[in-house]
């Protein structure tokens, strides 16, 4: 009996652990055991781009020979994988990098240096992209992203609101005061429907208030990054605009902090707003699309000629990067894979694509086609009719990021007190940014 | 003087740790090794992706102990405590009893209470997030009042309080309804021969035999709410006014570990939350004499 139940014990301790090392293996698998032959792996954030990025990925495995694997978690589970794949060793051999990452994984040697397979690809010649992006991915002269893409922002708008209430639909000659106007006179006539004219929350940075401080000349940070510019006269008469005249257009800051402006604008509750190219698709497969169009940015008469200069209207633009990881034992055709991505023959397809606009300088305009029954063209345009400006960042921008977030949430309930809190916030990012 | 093992009870032994060994691993990597990086990070300056840790002693303590947002934090995460510890105890064993008795459908209503806990809290916080919503919330809606439950300052918490004490109900009743289950029917009966009624019974008869159960329940209770993080996280947007009233103190080391990858500030602000957790345990274990009852 005794010898029965010690055999049955051996026995369970046995399975137990065949059935350990069996999965065992089997997560060792997915991670590197059969990607170590031919095939690279591939991770990114946004889902919408999977299916085109795909096929241009298909198109290179036909003569590389090697199977691409692609994952894309949300944006928040990308980082935390990301990090935990340096910590942990399991990298992925093709990634996309970001503004506001990009410092830190490139001081941390983690991304391969791309210089030496930049000289010898003849596909790939860093002057080609736009400028603001390719400086962003190299650090002491060493290249470590190739750029990917870039976004701008254009104002789109529901037809039928601005129909309803009897106001002339945004254009090209629209000032941002223009652009309060119709939104207020939407948010006074859609009072009864609970319809507002616009929508800006705090947060709408890069797709809102971002645009309007350069519009009127001001600037986040200086060009050399080196400190504040929420404190120049410039800064501070755009941001009181949008206090002034944007906020009261808008639904109350409780709505805003409750519910966002894509969905309300969705949900017909919002005559329009900003957004950006990234978002475009979010809109094109909505149940309105046909009500929506959209518009060129408005600008800031600065100079008050009532013409507007390129340098008067202003989006603000990003850019993603393609990074290898320095741990990838595939390199070459990690690189081979990057470089179809970013030649001119690849962005060009990834804007005919509908994926995103091109980050080699004057590829993009197949994407403005790439919408069949939508007009998109705004966000292409823009680049002859105004200014482009790199999206602001510095090194600790993800903590100066948050203290104008949180400084701003009481502004947006207390719009008079939009200066002392801009000069205050200066100081603040002064002292973030001397730390770094 | 300690007495040598038996050859088969030596060889019971390691039968046995060999048994455990798969947890005890576990528990090693997973917990334990973690718990001590942590110490050991709190006193660094630490490198991104774990690299680079730099020892630099107190200073983030010293720090931490002139930040008013830790403080501010901490606050809020005792007012949840303090609102919703009470509510939930009490609820739950109103249900509980109610639960115990013969009744048509009990086990129906059992399966309801318990159901927020099957339920991932992810999910339960983004549905109560939409029926707060103060413009088209289900909430709002029915009650035909305009409360702007997750943005005004003053609210927020209570809105929070209502999710955590209705989620935590269930789980709790559960654990009484074992309890009361556990009281031999004779003492009520032996109560009801002397006179006793049914209230009269509940407080000297119930309470007391019931107190280990109840004993239980509010200490990982206060662990539990003192470390809340996912329902302001999920429920609240980090724009609304109301967001410093709610903020914990556990998502203040989230946005430090986490959000500005600050480790050792970050692990210092959870070293600090481990040691009241851990004072108040200790409180509440030298209380436990007063009033809970063995048998």
């Amino acid at each position: 009996m005794r010898t029965r139940k010690r055999i049955l014990a051996v026995l369970l301790v046995m399975v137990m652990t065949a059935a350990m090392a069996v999965t065992g293996c089997g997560s060792g698998d997915s991670g590197d055991g059969s990607a170590s032959d031919k095939t690279i792996t591939v991770a990114f954030w946004d889902n919408n781009q999977l299916a085109g990025l795909k096929e241009i990925a298909d198109e290179w495995s036909k003569t590389s020979g090697y199977k691409v694997e692609f994952t894309a978690p949300d944006w928040g589970s990308y980082w935390t994988m990301l990090e935990a794949g340096v910590s942990g060793g399991e990298m992925p051999d093709v990634f996309w990098m970001h503004s506001n990452n990009a410092d830190k994984y490139m001081a941390a040697d983690v991304l391969l240096d791309l210089n030496d397979y930049i000289e010898e690809d003849d596909a790939i010649d860093m002057d080609n992209y736009f400028k603001g992006i390719a400086d962003l991915y190299n650090m002491d002269g060493v290249q470590y992203a190739i750029p990917k893409d870039h976004d701008t922002i254009a104002v789109i708008y529901n037809k039928k609101i601005f129909d309803k209430y009897g106001v002339g639909y945004p254009s090209e000659d629209w000032t941002w005061e223009d652009f309060a106007a119709a939104a207020q006179e939407i948010s006074d006539k859609g009072k009864a429907d609970g319809v507002y004219g616009t929508y800006c929350n705090v947060s709408s940075n890069q797709d809102g208030w971002y645009n309007i401080i350069y519009s009127y000349g001001g600037e986040v940070i200086t060009p050399d990054r080196k400190a504040s510019g929420l404190d120049e006269p410039a800064t501070i008469e755009a941001m009181k605009f949008v206090a002034e005249k944007i906020l009261p257009a808008c639904p109350p800051p409780d709505s805003m902090a409750s519910t966002g402006g894509d969905t309300m604008f969705l949900s017909g509750l919002v005559g329009m707003i900003c957004q950006g190219s990234w978002a475009v698709n979010n809109f094109y497969t909505a149940d309105n699309a046909s009500d929506y169009a959209w518009a060129l940015l408005p600008y800031a008469d600065v100079n008050g000629n009532g013409q507007c200069e390129p340098s008067e209207r202003c989006s603000i633009y990003n850019g993603l990067g393609w990074s290898i990881s320095a741990q990838s034992e595939k390199a070459d055709a990690a690189w081979s894979l990057i470089s179809a991505f970013t030649s001119e023959e690849g962005q060009k397809k990834q804007s005919e694509l509908g994926i995103t606009m091109a980050a080699y300088e004057g590829c993009s305009d197949a994407f403005a086609e790439a919408f069949d029954g939508m007009d998109i063209s705004p966000f292409v345009d823009i680049e002859e009719k105004g200014t482009l400006v790199f999206r602001p960042y510095s090194k600790s921008m993800a903590l100066w990021d948050q203290d104008i977030s949180d400084a701003l949430v009481d502004v947006w309930s207390n719009p008079e007190t939009m200066e002392d809190t801009l000069k205050q916030l200066a100081v603040q990012m002064n002292k973030r940014i001397a730390e770094e | 003087m300690k007495k040598k093992m038996t050859k088969k009870a030596r060889i019971e032994a390691v039968w046995g740790l060999c048994m455990i060994a798969p947890t005890i691993i576990g528990l090693l990597v997973l917990n334990y090794y973690p718990i001590c990086e942590t110490v050991y990070q709190s006193f660094c300056k630490t490198g991104d992706f774990g690299k680079g840790n730099e020892f630099i002693g107190v200073t983030n303590f010293v720090n931490l102990f002139q930040d008013a947002e830790v403080f501010s934090t901490l606050f809020n995460a005792a007012k949840y405590t303090v609102f919703s510890l009470p509510a939930t105890v009490f609820l739950s064993l109103v249900l509980a009893v109610l639960m115990n008795r013969k009744m048509i459908g009990r086990s129906a209503y059992r399966t309801i209470f318990f159901l927020p806990m099957v339920c991932a809290p992810a999910a339960v916080a983004m549905v109560w997030k939409w029926m707060f919503n103060q413009d088209y919330g289900l909430l709002n809606h029915m009650i035909g009042a305009k409360i702007n439950w997750v943005t005004d300052p003053k609210v927020a918490m209570i809105a929070i309080v209502i999710v955590g004490v209705w989620g935590a109900l269930g789980n709790n009743m559960i654990l009484l309804l074992g309890g009361l289950q556990d009281i031999p029917k004779d003492y009520y009966e032996a109560a009801a021969v002397d006179g006793s009624t049914g209230v009269h019974s509940f407080f000297h008869i119930t309470i007391p035999l019931l107190s280990p159960m109840l004993f239980f329940i509010i200490q990982t209770g206060v662990m539990g709410s003192l470390n809340l993080f996912d329902l302001p996280f999920m429920i609240m947007d980090k724009t609304s006014r109301a967001w410093p009233s709610v903020k914990t103190i556990s998502y203040l080391f989230y946005e430090y570990a986490f959000e500005q990858s600050n480790r050792g500030y970050g692990a210092a602000i959870v070293m600090f939350l481990i040691a009241i957790i851990g004072v108040l345990t200790v409180v509440l274990q030298k209380t436990e004499k007063m009033w809970v009852h063995y048998d």
